[in-house]
């Protein structure tokens, strides 16, 4: 409709942070029962149908981030074929004999069966795929739940600043500002080691009672009994061990990584067509497809935003609360990225530093890279802040609480209020030491 | 009487010993209740909100016109496994009192057995101090883990709290 006015630039930039305020309000309300993707895509619209973003420029911005899509794909559905072919089961069964039936190290074993699956499945494997095998697990191993829930849920996020591939919010922010494989491991390989570590030694400290026993290795299920197909589950061995190292090489020489991701996953369809262990339909179920409308919503609302000059006030302000030095690049990236994070969710908080960060392309290499590696790590960490998604769920579970409702997710904050800001300090001074 | 025992997977023969303390009452009714603690559940399905995922068990009942979706194999797979558990541990405490009445049910334990000590109308609560995961006896406040210390809190009957023996641990500070 605003087509054929001429609004002053104010109002546009008024009205398009309003509408993006609304957007991401309505993301953590979700009014009308609406899901994430149709809120997203309302924002969207709506900027669309008042002029404030041309369909040109909506359309160029989408085109623009096809890694980002293509890569969500890849991911989910390497993930949901390898959960087909049966080896996460089988990971878990295998970390349970190798614990030799002693609670602490089957704890240690889950800690690292988390990073593996982090580091090459992305953190999404971890908390959805691996949580619920460990739960059945330690179900049947008669074991305490909550610590090894927490210890999964937990590790997928310190676990996913491994690799670019470890969590798709890398490769939305890689997409934009490209890092050389080298740099990225320079600056976040020795930052994840030291997250890693205080993660478990303060995990082993906080649940020491619990995990004091021991189990009884009978109830375990043989790991030839978690494998559906003998040949599939050899077959996507074989496909994923040529997918790690393309994943390396394809970040060595910057090769869109959601190609790699997306062609392990049609070898692996290809594999489960043949032996018939899992349908199109089947896999098409595994995909979150309303991700896809949500990304493409938020996109495009953070784009209008973009315009309105707001994002780029927004970075120039990072860039002067930094004062210009490695460290303060560091230290506010990380910051500002978790507390983003926290406040409205781990992937908008992506999208708008995509956005923030376009005003620091004139800064020395060095803040540039330290805050391009810190907003990647204060993003895929800073969730374990509130564990449940923002502070907004966090307020919203308290606010039942106190009307004497029973709630889970409360615990969650618990720990993750001792340990996060722990882990983002050391794993930014880390950095720093690295820039 | 009628004496209801609180199963958390570890505490079979401490029950068991318990009960030979009431054989001579007559007559003599026992029920053995495991509750499947749905905390974990519940804290599965937020962090799959949070990863833009439908939750894998639904809070909200749907809507009429919508049928009740088909659970997951994954989801299947987490009902078998606490089923099993559950009848495991109740099957096991069988051994150390045959002739009891068991009873499973789902929710928050510390609240589900004290309401379900109410409707059973039981004349004895016996429930454990804490879940025994290591053979090492403690004393002091943090012995009594947060079940039982509610269950001693809201119980509609008298309680029978069993700690293990811990006189290795004494004497205390005077």
């Amino acid at each position: 409709m605003l087509w054929f006015f001429h609004l002053p630039q104010l109002w546009t930039a008024l009205l398009s942070s309003l509408i993006a305020l609304a957007t991401l309000a309505g993301i953590m309300i979700r009014p009308f029962r609406w899901n994430e993707a149709r809120v997203a895509m309302s924002g969207a619209g709506l900027l669309l149908v008042l002029g404030l973003i041309s369909p040109k420029d909506a359309l160029f911005t989408l085109l623009r981030d096809w890694n980002t899509f293509l890569f969500f794909l890849g991911m989910m559905a390497l993930s949901a074929l390898a959960e087909t072919a049966g080896l996460f089961d089988w990971l878990g069964v295998q970390a349970a004999r190798l614990a030799g039936e002693s609670a602490r190290r089957l704890f240690l074993n889950v800690f690292l069966l988390g990073t593996f699956i982090s580091m090459l499945f992305s953190n999404d494997a971890t908390a959805l795929i691996l949580t619920p095998i460990v739960y059945v697990l330690v179900t049947k191993l008669r074991l305490p739940a909550l610590p090894y829930l927490f210890a999964c849920t937990f590790i997928a996020d310190s676990a996913s600043f491994l690799l670019p591939v470890s969590n798709p919010i890398n490769i939305i922010i890689l997409s934009h500002h490209p890092l050389k494989l080298s740099a990225f491991l320079r600056l976040l390989l020795l930052p994840s080691v030291v997250v890693i570590a205080i993660n478990v030694g303060v995990f082993f400290f906080l649940y020491r009672r619990q995990l004091a026993g021991s189990f009884d290795v009978e109830r375990l299920s043989s790991p030839r009994e978690v494998i559906k197909h003998k040949a599939f589950f050899r077959y996507t061995c074989c496909v994923l061990a040529v997918v790690a190292p393309a994943y390396v090489a394809a970040a060595a020489v910057q090769f869109p990584l959601s190609v790699v991701a997306v062609a392990g996953a049609l070898l692996l369809l290809a594999g489960a067509f043949y032996w018939r262990s899992a349908s199109l339909r089947q896999a098409g179920k595994a995909i979150s497809w309303s991700i896809f409308g949500f990304i493409a919503g938020m996109f495009i609302v953070v784009r209008a935003v973009h315009e309105t000059g707001l994002t780029t006030k927004f970075g120039n302000l990072l860039l002067h609360l930094s004062r210009g030095s490695s460290f303060g690049a560091v230290m506010v990236g990380t910051a500002g990225a978790a507390l983003g994070t926290n406040l409205i969710n781990n992937v908008p908080m992506a999208v708008l530093m995509n956005s923030a960060l376009a005003s620091i392309q004139s800064a020395s290499p060095g803040v540039r890279q330290g805050f391009i590696a810190a907003t990647m790590f204060g993003c895929d960490l800073g969730p374990n802040l509130t564990t449940v998604g923002s502070l907004a769920t966090v307020l919203w579970l308290l606010i039942l609480r106190h009307r004497n409702v029973d709630v889970s997710g409360l615990d969650y904050f618990k720990v993750g209020v001792v340990v996060t800001p722990l882990m983002l300090f050391a794993g930014a001074f880390t950095m720093w030491l690295l820039i | 009487m009628r004496i209801l025992c609180c199963l958390d997977g570890t505490n079979a023969e401490q029950i068991g010993k318990a009960l030979e303390m009431f054989s001579a009452f007559e007559p003599l009714t026992v029920g053995m209740l495991h509750v499947t603690d749905t905390r974990p559940r519940e804290d599965m399905d937020l962090v799959r909100e949070r990863f833009w995922r439908h939750p894998l068990h639904a809070r909200h009942p749907p809507a009429p016109p919508e049928p009740t979706p088909r659970p997951s194999p994954r989801e299947e797979e987490i009902s078998e496994a606490e089923k099993a558990s559950a009848e495991e541990i109740l099957k096991e405490c069988l051994s150390y009192c045959g002739g009891a009445e068991t009873m499973e049910r789902e929710g928050r334990p510390e609240r589900e057995i004290v309401n379900v000590a109410a409707e059973w109308r039981a004349d004895l609560l016996i429930v454990c101090s804490q879940a025994r995961y290591r053979m090492k006896e403690e004393i002091g406040p943090k012995s009594v883990g947060h079940v039982a210390r509610f269950v001693v809190d809201h119980a509609p009957c008298p309680v029978l709290l069993l700690r293990p023996m811990a006189r290795q641990q004494f004497p205390i500070n005077r």
